[in-house]
C-alpha cells in the first residue's frame, strides 16, 4: 500500500492542505487509531497530512486566571507531566494518566483522542465534564469554539467538517471549591479501555453540589450526560443517602451494548455503582 | 443481528403497501443510496455508500423479494452485498409487513442481518447502531412519502 505523506509546518499550510483535498485527507496526530485502523485494512488512505511539524500546535499553557489551553498534539503523557495542567487541573492529568499504557500515552495525542471520538476513549468523558472548549480553524482560518460535549455525535464521528482541525482544547479556571473527579472500571486489566468511566465536576460548598456535571464514558455512542441524577441532586445538601438515590437514575441516563466487556444490564449497574462513588468523593463522603 | 423498526404512517394501508412494494421509489427513502436497476422481475441491482467515522464503505448488491403476500401485506425481501475494498459482505432478510389501524398504518421492519469479513471486525455495535439509524430514516421517510 502506498499514500501521500505530507508533513506542513503551520496550521495556514495545513488548512490550505485540507481545502485542497480534505474529503479524501487523513489528519494525523499521535497516529494510534489511524496505525490500528490501516494495519486492519479498514481504511485505504491516499492523502495522509501529519500534523508532527506544525509549530506550537502541542503547546500547553496556562493563562493569568487559571485557564488552561492544550494543543492538539500535546500527547497524552505531555498532560499527565505538565506543571501548567498540575497547577490547574490535576484531575485532568490524572484522568489522562489512566489511558491505555505508557507507550500509547507517549504517542496519543490529546487532540487526537476527541477527533476520534471513540466513546469508550477517557480524555473526552473528562474534557467534557470540565466543560472543555475545542478551538477549531476552519476554511481560511477562522477560528471557533465548540464545548466538546456537542462536538462528540456519535461513535467515531463528530460535527467536523473534512477541512476543519482541532488546534487546542481549552478548560475554563476552576473556583476555590471546585471538586473533579475522573473513576474508570476496568475489571479485565488496568490498560484496557473502561468497561464504564466516570468524569464529575461541581464547586463544593456547605454540603451542596453547585454547578454539577457528570459524564459517563463507554456506555453509549458518545460521553453521556447523566442529567437526571445531575436534576435529582439539584441544590439541596447531599448526603449518602441522596447520592445513592439519585446515581440509582444513571442507569437510566446511559445506552450501553453488550460486548466483551460487560453485557448492557451489567453496564448499567456498573454506571449507578461507579456514579454514586464519584458523587461521595466529590462531596467529602 | 437482529434489528427491528416501528413506523407509525399517516396514511391507508393499501397506499403505504404501494409504496413500499415499488423498490425503486422506495430506496429513494434510504439515505446515499444509489437508484435501483431492474435485473429480473422483483430483483434489483444498487450501491449503498455508507460511512462511518473514518470507515467508507461502498456496499454493492442486489435486493430481492423473495416472499410477497398482498392480500396480507406482508413480504420478505433479501439483500446480498459485499464492498470489495475492504473485503466484507452484508447479507439481510427483511421481513416488512403492515397493520391498519383507523386512518393510519404501522408498518412493521424486522432485519436480520450478517456481516462478514473486514467490514465485521470493525465491531458489531458500532454497524449495529449505523444500521438502526439506515433504518429508522428510511421508515421515517416512507411514512412522510405515503402521507404526503
Amino acid at each position: 500500500m502506498s499514500f501521500e505523506f505530507v508533513v506542513p509546518e503551520s496550521w495556514p499550510e495545513t488548512l490550505t492542505l485540507l481545502a485542497q483535498r480534505g474529503d479524501e485527507a487523513f489528519v494525523l496526530a499521535g497516529g494510534t487509531a489511524f496505525t490500528l485502523l490501516l494495519r486492519q485494512g479498514l481504511i485505504r488512505p491516499a492523502y495522509v497530512v501529519s500534523l508532527r511539524r506544525v509549530q506550537d500546535a502541542a503547546r500547553i499553557k496556562a493563562d493569568a486566571h487559571g485557564g488552561l489551553s492544550i494543543g492538539a498534539t500535546a500527547t497524552h503523557t505531555d498532560v499527565v507531566r505538565s506543571s501548567a495542567v498540575r497547577g490547574a487541573w490535576p484531575e485532568l492529568a490524572d484522568a489522562v494518566a489512566k489511558v491505555a499504557t505508557v507507550r500509547v500515552r507517549n504517542q496519543a495525542t490529546l487532540g487526537g483522542s476527541v477527533a476520534h471520538a471513540d466513546p469508550a476513549s477517557d480524555a473526552p468523558v473528562m474534557l467534557a465534564a470540565l466543560d472543555a472548549q475545542a478551538v477549531v480553524l476552519g476554511a481560511g482560518g477562522a477560528r471557533r469554539r465548540i464545548p466538546v460535549d456537542e462536538l462528540l455525535v456519535e461513535p467515531f464521528t463528530t460535527t467536523l467538517a473534512p477541512t476543519d482541525l482541532i488546534h487546542s482544547l481549552e478548560v475554563r479556571a476552576r473556583r476555590p471549591t471546585t471538586r473533579a473527579v475522573y473513576l474508570k472500571y476496568t475489571p479485565r486489566s488496568a490498560d484496557d479501555y473502561a468497561t464504564v468511566a466516570v468524569a464529575a465536576l461541581a464547586n463544593v460548598s456547605d454540603g451542596v453540589l453547585h454547578d454539577l456535571r457528570i459524564f459517563l464514558g463507554a456506555v453509549g455512542p458518545r460521553p453521556m450526560r447523566a442529567s437526571s441524577v445531575e436534576k435529582a441532586l439539584g441544590s439541596g445538601r447531599v448526603d449518602a443517602r441522596a447520592i445513592d438515590d439519585a446515581a440509582a437514575l444513571a442507569r437510566d441516563d446511559v445506552d450501553p451494548i453488550d460486548d466483551l466487556r460487560g453485557s448492557a444490564v451489567y453496564k448499567r449497574e456498573m454506571a449507578r455503582v461507579w456514579t454514586a462513588r464519584a458523587l461521595r468523593e466529590l462531596a467529602g463522603l | 443481528m437482529k434489528l427491528a423498526q416501528r413506523e407509525t404512517i399517516a396514511a391507508p394501508a393499501a397506499r403505504v403497501w404501494a409504496l413500499v412494494m415499488d423498490l425503486e421509489k422506495a430506496a429513494g427513502c434510504v439515505p446515499g443510496i444509489t437508484a435501483l436497476t431492474q435485473v429480473a422481475p422483483d430483483r434489483y441491482r444498487g450501491s449503498l455508500p455508507v460511512q462511518i467515522g473514518p470507515v467508507r464503505l461502498v456496499l454493492e448488491g442486489e435486493i430481492a423479494v423473495t416472499a410477497r403476500d398482498d392480500a396480507a401485506r406482508r413480504a420478505t425481501l433479501r439483500a446480498d452485498a459485499k464492498d470489495s475494498r475492504l473485503g466484507g459482505t452484508v447479507r439481510a432478510t427483511i421481513d416488512v409487513a403492515l397493520a391498519e389501524s383507523g386512518a393510519s398504518t404501522e408498518l412493521r421492519v424486522d432485519g436480520d442481518v450478517q456481516i462478514a469479513g473486514r467490514i465485521g471486525e470493525f465491531g458489531q455495535p458500532v454497524i449495529q447502531r449505523k444500521a438502526g439509524q439506515l433504518l429508522q430514516q428510511m421508515a421515517a421517510c416512507l411514512g412522510r412519502m405515503a402521507a404526503t
